[in-house]
């Protein structure tokens, strides 16, 4: 019996999407059996991050409504075999799936694979209570800037109001120079807010823009240090204990010299 | 031809026609079309219309109101149209005849034309054939039952023959689809963004979906 997580955050632009991307790769190249399910109904993105986007056939509304199963409209990964996408419909809005629909949907995942990873549109309206309701747990995805971690705030309020507990949260985007200089909320900040567990904390990087424009989810990439943040959580997603990402900087010229000299 | 949803104005040969839909009461028509002569004062003053309901007659009490909310606006009601003169002008096509201009390689059918650039989560639907005066963005979608022209960039979805006309074709100044449908075939973009050389043309050549260059040898060639 798999596992439904929904990946939400209130706030857009935080890094839902990409998040949800890099879980499901992680996982899938831990040999799980994944399936990503956009519910961004309108504003679909997941099947660009993931390449995928000149597969659709069918689409998530075209499952709920009945028009095709749900095998049709799985689109199998580029890179993994047992990772699928069930894409959002991008012509239609919200109001074209109920969250009871979602429920089925959910049951239906839940059989065949090991985990389900639901991207949820940004705001608290219908296509958030459509992406939630077949979910068993929930991932929240901040950025340390006030207004997400308000956004986060009350989105853990509304999974709690809807006995989503526990939910778990990623602190994205951070950057440790800003932290160090006290221009940017660090990791105690936020979880002083929140008061949730943590799950991770990914740095900003530019490795994530290209990897996202190109298709090919960073966790994939061994350079990126986004792609080490994923793929530590993707690990405690499955239950491992996983030390935190170490993001201090060095203190300046001299350490780096001495790293490169083999002095450190 | 203005059009809103229980009214519609249309300039024929004969002069103005104004059209009342039949299916709704008199006080909607008279609604609408007293929001419609507000905003378009200057455009109606002085003209002179004949009026259509089908079938559905108005008693005189809302005739009477009718023609006072016209002459209000110094719109002159010319008088009513009868159903037949209505219907006279309509051209019915024997579908079995072609008609005396159609040559080979010309596509008969109707045609519906877009003037504007198709944006994501736009959709288009239709049974004829589909021709787009702008650009069809990723996201945005043309399903046809006949052909598809583009004179822009087609980047969308694009699918032609939708109930089944495996001779149909997608055509475009620049073919860089998302996903090209013709009946029931798909093929897919390619994966990294290509250069396109110019106007191509999408159809199925032996069973498989065939992209060449629109050139003008071969509009020659092939109707010789």
């Amino acid at each position: 019996m798999g596992e439904v997580i929904v990946v939400t955050s209130g706030k857009g632009g935080v890094g839902k999407t990409t998040t949800t991307a890099n879980l499901g790769t992680g996982l899938a190249s831990a040999g799980q059996k994944v399936v990503l399910v956009d519910t961004d109904i309108g504003l679909r993105n997941l099947d660009v991050v993931m390449g995928l986007e000149n597969r659709i056939v069918y689409d998530i509304v075209d499952v709920t409504s009945g028009n095709c199963r749900l095998r049709q409209a799985l689109i199998k990964d580029k890179r993994f075999e047992n990772l699928y996408l069930l894409p959002a419909a991008q012509t239609k809005d919200k109001t074209a799936v109920s969250p009871e629909q979602m429920k089925v949907l959910s049951d239906e995942l839940r059989t065949d694979f090991d985990y389900a990873i639901i991207d949820c549109p940004a705001g608290i309206e219908q296509g958030f209570k459509n992406a939630i309701a077949g979910a068993d747990r929930a991932v929240v995805v901040t950025t340390p800037e006030m207004s997400a971690v308000r956004d986060a705030d009350r989105i853990i309020g509304l999974l709690e109001a809807s006995e989503l507990s526990n939910p778990r949260l990623i602190i994205n985007r951070i950057r440790p120079l800003m932290v160090k200089h006290g221009d940017m909320m660090d990791m105690a900040d936020i979880l002083d807010i929140l008061a949730i567990e943590l799950l991770g904390v990914v740095p900003e990087d530019e490795s994530i823009i290209v990897s996202t424009n190109k298709g090919e989810p960073a966790v994939l990439d061994r350079g990126s240090k986004a792609g080490e943040a994923y793929r530590r959580i993707t690990r405690r997603i499955r239950g491992e204990q996983v030390a935190l990402m170490n993001l201090d900087i060095p203190d300046g010229l001299m350490n780096k010299f001495k790293k490169l000299l083999g002095l450190h | 031809m203005t059009r809103m949803e229980h009214i519609a104005l249309k300039g024929t040969r004969d002069g103005l026609i104004l059209y009342f839909d039949p299916g709704v009461e008199f006080s909607v028509v008279l609604e609408e079309l007293t929001r419609y002569l507000r905003e378009s004062t200057e455009f109606l003053r002085g003209a002179s219309v004949r009026c259509f309901a089908g079938e559905k007659g108005y008693s005189d009490e809302e005739l009477r109101a009718l023609s006072e909310l016209l002459g209000e606006y110094r719109v002159e009601l010319a008088g009513w149209l009868k159903p037949e003169e209505v219907y006279a002008g309509a051209v019915v096509l024997n579908p079995k005849e072609s008609p005396p201009w159609q040559e080979e390689g010309m596509a008969e059918g109707s045609c519906l034309f877009v003037d504007r650039t198709l944006r994501s989560g736009h959709s288009v639907q239709y049974e004829g054939n589909v021709v787009v005066l702008g650009d069809v963005n990723p996201g945005a979608e043309i399903v046809a039952g006949g052909n598809i022209v583009v004179l822009g960039t087609l980047r969308g979805v694009a699918h032609a023959g939708a109930a089944g006309d495996r001779g149909a074709s997608v055509s475009a100044g620049h073919l860089m689809p998302t996903q090209l449908r013709i009946a029931d075939l798909v093929a897919r973009g390619p994966d990294e963004e290509t250069e396109t050389v110019g106007p191509e043309i999408a159809r199925i050549k032996n069973g498989q979906l065939f992209v060449e260059r629109l050139t003008g040898t071969m509009w020659r060639s092939s109707l010789r």
